[in-house]
């Protein structure tokens, strides 16, 4: 279990404030944020690579705060995969091992055949770095990190300089490791998409500060800033203050709300849902597989953006500037109190 | 002067337009990209004429002193007792300079090339002061702290440590002149090595000394070696700091000034042929050692 208490960290001017992670053993946790959102600066504090100003980290009851990066047991993974160019693929992999007092024992072969076998990395064992492609590269760099049985493993944006195609097989790849070898693992990312695939939990970062902690669910149902409203993919967001406006979506108190792009349906005729409007289609960008589109209501003045997918919309035969119809249910709105 | 060069210039374009074939073939032999059109870029036809320039200053003067002497003399000042132990002494005086160099640089370049901090640029600068004062005057100034006058002397002195006029005094005075060029390029060496790969190693379970050695060592000691190499050279090249601490005992720069002084020319050359070709040799030999084992990892090179 890793519990990080109050973690302050001042990197002259950049600063991140009152830091509180807990991690399960086995867990996966994502620290998700946009880039400079400092992130990867949490990640290097718990490795011991930068000093902190205040705080506790705490790894499997043991406080590591004041302990040296060698003695923590905690290895790290970066995005530009950092392997040793001099050494070969098998040595890389073993590298940490030599440093090891219980370096023969079998448990570390074993964990060797595993992550060979799981990364499919046999037939490149004698190669060195430089002849390995960007995927290879990072899983090697993965196999290293794990090998010797980390109490945690960081990994710092490790698919974000990978081709979209090695990037889904390394994903899964490591979903697959995770599940086999238990490990802990803290990985930072600012990719959406990759926290849902992987994350047993969540936390989002933003400014130096965590802004909102818990399963995938939590945070795509109930976002409660706008920020992590946003970062999810919630694309209509709304001030609301006037009182009739309140009215018709039952509030009280001045609030934000927020609709999916998805959960808005567009018509030629008159649609069922709770919440209907009548508008027209400013534009539209065709993104490969949904087109964006973004729409305007006559009454209240606001524009929407709504995506359908490109067989449905070639289906309406949706045109720039043509009237339509289009609403959304009660069960999909997110109201964010300020 | 500049009207000359401007009007050799508009010459040497219009007869690159008229025959452009030959200047095409010196193009396609620089590598042109071809990409451009069948002009050769004029950028380029400047850099071939100013390198032919270069090349012949400093290959031409070194050639023509071959021409001032005869292979008998030469034969026989290479079995002259005095010549060959002064170049031995310059070779035995400035390798050992290089070791010192070495092992006092290494940890200070090393932390130079991780650290920011406030007063860096006047350290560095600091460094780098032997190099811009002339090399008499920095041996005047070593004279001042060697003489039995200041505390170092007196020290030295009461230790018996004798410094003037012996060998320790010639690698006081070429350590003084030679040791910024191996902390410069020592410290770009190591700046070619990520931070993050001494973070990976650390991480994994390696401390810094452990670090140090199996990975930025390693991935740096070509940068070093090449540091060295240039040290080695500006160390037996010194002449000025040199002669105020030791005339005695002779190393070769030193010798062949005393046989050009009382002599002449003819009695300087043969000694000077000597000491060339076995610089250059020694130079040849190690540049080789530094390129030679080009590693495939090393993607820079």
């Amino acid at each position: 279990m890793i519990h990080v208490h109050n973690l302050d960290i001042k990197l002259g001017i950049f600063e991140i404030k009152n830091v509180n992670l807990r991690i399960a053993k086995g867990e996966f946790l994502v620290l998700l944020g946009p880039s400079a959102a400092g992130k990867s600066v949490i990640l290097e504090s718990i490795a011991g690579l930068i000093p902190i100003s205040k705080g506790k980290i705490l790894v499997n009851n043991r406080d590591v705060t004041y302990l040296k990066p060698e003695k923590r047991n905690i290895s790290i993974c970066y995005q530009d995969y950092n392997l040793f160019p001099h050494l070969s693929v098998r040595d890389n992999i073993c590298y940490g091992l030599r440093f090891k007092k219980d370096k023969h024992c079998v448990k570390y072969s074993k964990n060797f055949k595993t992550l060979i076998k799981l990364l499919e990395l046999e037939e490149i064992l004698d190669r060195l770095p430089l002849n390995l492609s960007g995927g290879e590269q990072q899983r090697v760099s993965l196999a290293r990190g794990l090998i010797g049985n980390p109490d945690v493993l960081l990994l710092d944006e490790p698919l974000s300089s990978l081709d979209p195609n090695i990037k889904w097989t390394i994903q899964e790849e490591l979903k697959t490791i995770h599940q086999t070898m238990h490990t802990t693992i803290i990985m930072v990312t600012h990719d959406f998409t990759e926290a849902n695939y992987l994350a047993d939990k969540v936390a989002l970062i933003y400014n130096g500060e965590i802004v909102q902690q818990g399963t995938i669910e939590d945070i795509f149902q109930c976002p409660q800033s706008i920020f992590a409203a946003q970062f999810t993919g919630i694309k209509n967001m709304f001030w609301l203050s006037k009182d009739k406006e309140l009215k018709s979506f039952g509030l009280k108190q001045p609030a934000y709300i927020g609709i999916r792009p998805e959960n808005i349906y567009i018509h030629h005729r008159p649609l069922r849902t709770y919440y209907q409007y009548q508008g027209r289609i400013n534009s539209f960008k065709n993104n490969g597989i949904y087109m964006e589109i973004e729409l305007s209501t006559a009454d209240t003045k606001r524009n929407y953006i709504s995506y359908l997918t490109l067989n449905r919309f070639f289906e309406l035969k949706l045109k720039k500037d043509i009237s339509i119809h289009f609403g959304f249910n009660k069960k999909d709105l997110i109201v964010i109190r300020p | 002067m500049l009207k000359f060069l401007a009007l050799s210039f508009t010459k040497i374009y219009s007869i690159y337009n008229k025959n452009l074939d030959i200047f095409l073939f010196i193009e396609y032999k620089l590598g042109r990209n071809r990409l451009f059109g069948s002009r050769p870029e004029i950028i380029y036809i400047i850099a071939a004429i100013t390198g032919i320039i270069i090349l012949l200053f400093n290959v031409f003067p070194i050639i023509n002193t071959f021409y001032w002497t005869d292979s008998e003399t030469l034969i026989k000042t290479l079995f002259d007792r005095e010549v060959i132990a002064s170049i031995w002494l310059s070779v035995k005086c400035a390798s050992i300079t290089t070791i010192i160099a070495f092992l006092l640089g290494i940890p200070l370049a090393y932390y130079l090339a991780r650290h920011e901090f406030r007063l860096k640029a006047l350290i560095e600068s600091l460094i780098d002061i032997p190099m811009v004062i002339p090399h008499t005057v920095a041996g005047i100034c070593l004279l001042t702290v060697l003489s039995p006058r200041s505390i170092v002397g007196q020290f030295l002195e009461q230790n018996n440590i004798e410094t003037l006029g012996t060998e320790i005094g010639i690698v006081i005075a070429m350590l003084f002149v030679s040791m910024p060029l191996l902390i410069d390029a020592a410290k770009v060496a190591f700046k070619w090595v990520p931070t993050r790969i001494e973070n990976v190693s650390r991480s994994l379970g390696a401390n810094q000394v452990q670090t140090f050695f199996r990975i930025t060592f390693v991935l740096s000691w070509r940068g070093i070696l090449s540091g060295m190499i240039i040290t080695w050279a500006r160390a037996i090249s010194e002449f000025g700091a040199v002669i105020i601490l030791a005339y005695h005992p002779m190393v070769a720069p030193t010798l062949i000034y005393e046989r050009f002084t009382t002599y002449g020319m003819k009695y300087a050359i043969p000694a000077n042929i000597i000491l060339i070709i076995i610089s250059i040799i020694i130079f040849i030999v190690l540049r080789l050692i530094s390129l030679g084992g080009k590693e495939k990892y090393d993607s820079r090179s």
